[in-house]
């Protein structure tokens, strides 16, 4: 009863965002398509990073790379095929790297992850540099009506993927991994599959990501498509929602999304400056962030009550 | 035979930690090691879990060669083990803790729900069932002890082996425990070997006892020959003058 009335409401909510493609102002829609961006983006991150607790400092390489093989194929296939092709070919790029990256952990992890997303940076700019391409304008893209429903099925997709691994057999492996993978291991975990599918579709959602921001941005240049800010605000999006469970994000994106408008509108220097004063307010005061505050408050007020 | 281990010796650098190790166990026999801190009885069974590679010789599980394995295929054939020093999945649940064993394992059971039921059938085994819902990092030292046992019973062993879950334990604790492995033991139906500092436990747990002394076996038998063993009293206590 209470299950079916929440999907009804989940549902509903899906249904009147998504109406709002025809009604709502460019600029509404606009923040619509950011908002649902890094839902889809922190979702993913969750997937690998909050489960299995190897943090992702470089997740913008799958973002990147997926708006790179877009632009590549822009033209030669079908839009929305082109989407999928590009999402497709991330994964199986993860799935091949995954194996030597993820037997790195800890702080190594993090260095490497980071440093990876660099280098596929500067071989994307290398290899444009040669083929005397600065940058790769995308004309004729689909309106922006039906880049926000695109984005919405992303967000969606990611939201339900992780509510669906947090709750399973696989979601339990990973986070057994998280605690103590050589522990887990014993216990009959096979880490190094688990982790390394858990990598794979975490970038397969950021690069089908990266391909539609592609058409919203209209052009694709290496230093934008795979700047180290987006990673940066993925982590600190998912850290200020705090949980592995799909409710974080969704939390944490809506909080600095919004942030972010207003200060973009207005003091948009101090932008990056908020950002970081917000990690670390939180890494230090809420560690567990929003909704591991709001448990911890609200468990204590009930007792208090009682 | 369920495990056999046929010359079986291991090396770190030029350390030697165990060497020319020889035994069986049959099935659902208890088997009891001893021997000094740092005599490689740990090191045995790290080999036998697959978390290191024997040097040299070979363990056999039900016939089939398992050194050179994965741990988390040998735990899919049936062998589980706990730690001395608990390794417990602190931030999960008591529950989830449990469960994950059989999910994965030898059950490799795929529905949660049933893993689940699994899990709190264990847990009121172990007498922890009425801490299901807390993080397992909220435990006592006893309540790791049991959690450690739980989370390798879940995973349906056909071997199992404790190293020293009744360390740092209070003597009361320490009958609880013996209690609780020999209730388990029946109802389960697996081969035991254990590792154990308490000779008590030993003693009353054990069909045979192997010691081994600086990575050597010395002595093989029952309890009681044990205790009375030349050689053991030697390593144990100093030779006589």
């Amino acid at each position: 009863m209470n299950n079916s009335l929440r999907l009804i409401g989940t549902a509903a909510v899906i249904v009147i965002l998504a109406s709002l493609s025809g009604l709502a102002s460019e600029y509404m829609l606009g923040i619509g398509f950011t908002l649902f961006m890094y839902i889809a983006l922190a979702q993913s991150w969750i997937i690998l990073s909050g489960m299995t607790g190897y943090i992702s400092l470089g997740h913008v390489v799958f973002f990147g790379s997926g708006a790179y093989v877009f632009v590549l194929l822009w033209g030669l296939v079908p839009v929305w095929l082109g989407v999928a092709i590009s999402g497709l070919v991330v994964g199986i790029g993860a799935l091949m790297i995954g194996y030597p990256v993820l037997r790195v952990r800890g702080p190594y992890f993090v260095i490497l992850s980071f440093g990876l997303a660099e280098l596929v940076k500067n071989l994307v700019l290398i290899n444009e540099a040669r083929m005397y391409m600065s940058l790769r304008p995308v004309f004729g893209a689909p309106p922006l009506a039906q880049l926000y429903i695109a984005m919405l099925v992303l967000a969606v997709v990611a939201t339900a993927l992780t509510y669906w691994i947090r709750r399973s057999r696989f979601g339990a492996g990973l986070r057994s991994i998280r605690e103590d993978e050589w522990a887990a291991e014993t216990i009959g975990v096979p880490a190094s599959r688990l982790k390394l599918i858990a990598f794979a579709l975490s970038g397969l959602i950021p690069a089908m990501v990266g391909a539609i921001f592609i058409m919203r941005s209209g052009i694709f240049q290496p230093g934008d498509a795979f700047n180290p800010i987006v990673s940066f605000t993925i982590v600190t999006m998912a850290i200020i929602g705090g949980s592995d469970d799909a409710a974080g994000p969704l939390l944490g994106v809506a909080f600095l999304v919004i942030l972010q408008e207003l200060l973009w509108a207005n003091w948009p220097e101090i932008y990056m400056i908020i950002l970081g004063v917000l990690l670390i307010g939180f890494v230090l005061f809420a560690p567990g962030g929003i909704l591991g505050w709001c448990s911890k408050n609200l468990s204590r007020s009930k007792k208090n009550a009682a | 035979m369920l495990l056999e281990i046929n010359d079986v010796s291991k090396a770190f650098g030029g350390l030697i930690a165990l060497q020319d190790i020889n035994f069986a166990v049959e099935d659902g026999e208890t088997l009891g090691i001893m021997g000094a801190n740092g005599a490689g009885k740990t090191t045995l069974f790290s080999l036998i879990a697959g978390h290191a590679k024997p040097s040299q010789g070979k363990i056999i599980l039900a016939g089939q060669q398992i050194d050179g394995m994965r741990p988390a295929q040998i735990s899919a054939l049936g062998v589980a083990r706990t730690y001395q020093i608990v390794r417990p999945f602190r931030g999960l649940s008591v529950l989830e803790n449990v469960a994950a064993g059989a999910l994965y394992g030898s059950h490799q059971e795929k529905s949660m729900a049933t893993a689940n039921q699994m899990a709190h059938e264990i847990l009121v085994d172990v007498g922890l069932d009425d801490r299901a819902g807390q993080p397992a990092g909220s435990l006592t030292l006893a309540g790791f002890k049991r959690l450690e046992l739980a989370k390798a019973l879940a995973t349906g062993p056909k071997l199992l082996l404790l190293d020293e879950v009744m360390a740092g334990l209070t003597p009361s604790e320490v009958n609880q425990a013996i209690d609780i492995i020999e209730s388990c033991k029946q109802k389960y139906n697996y081969t035991l070997i254990v590792i154990e500092h308490v000779m008590k436990a030993l003693m009353r747990m054990c069909e045979r006892i192997i010691v081994i002394h600086h990575g050597e076996m010395i002595a093989v038998g029952a309890p009681d020959q044990i205790a009375q063993d030349e050689a053991v009293i030697q390593a144990y206590l100093g030779a006589e003058k």
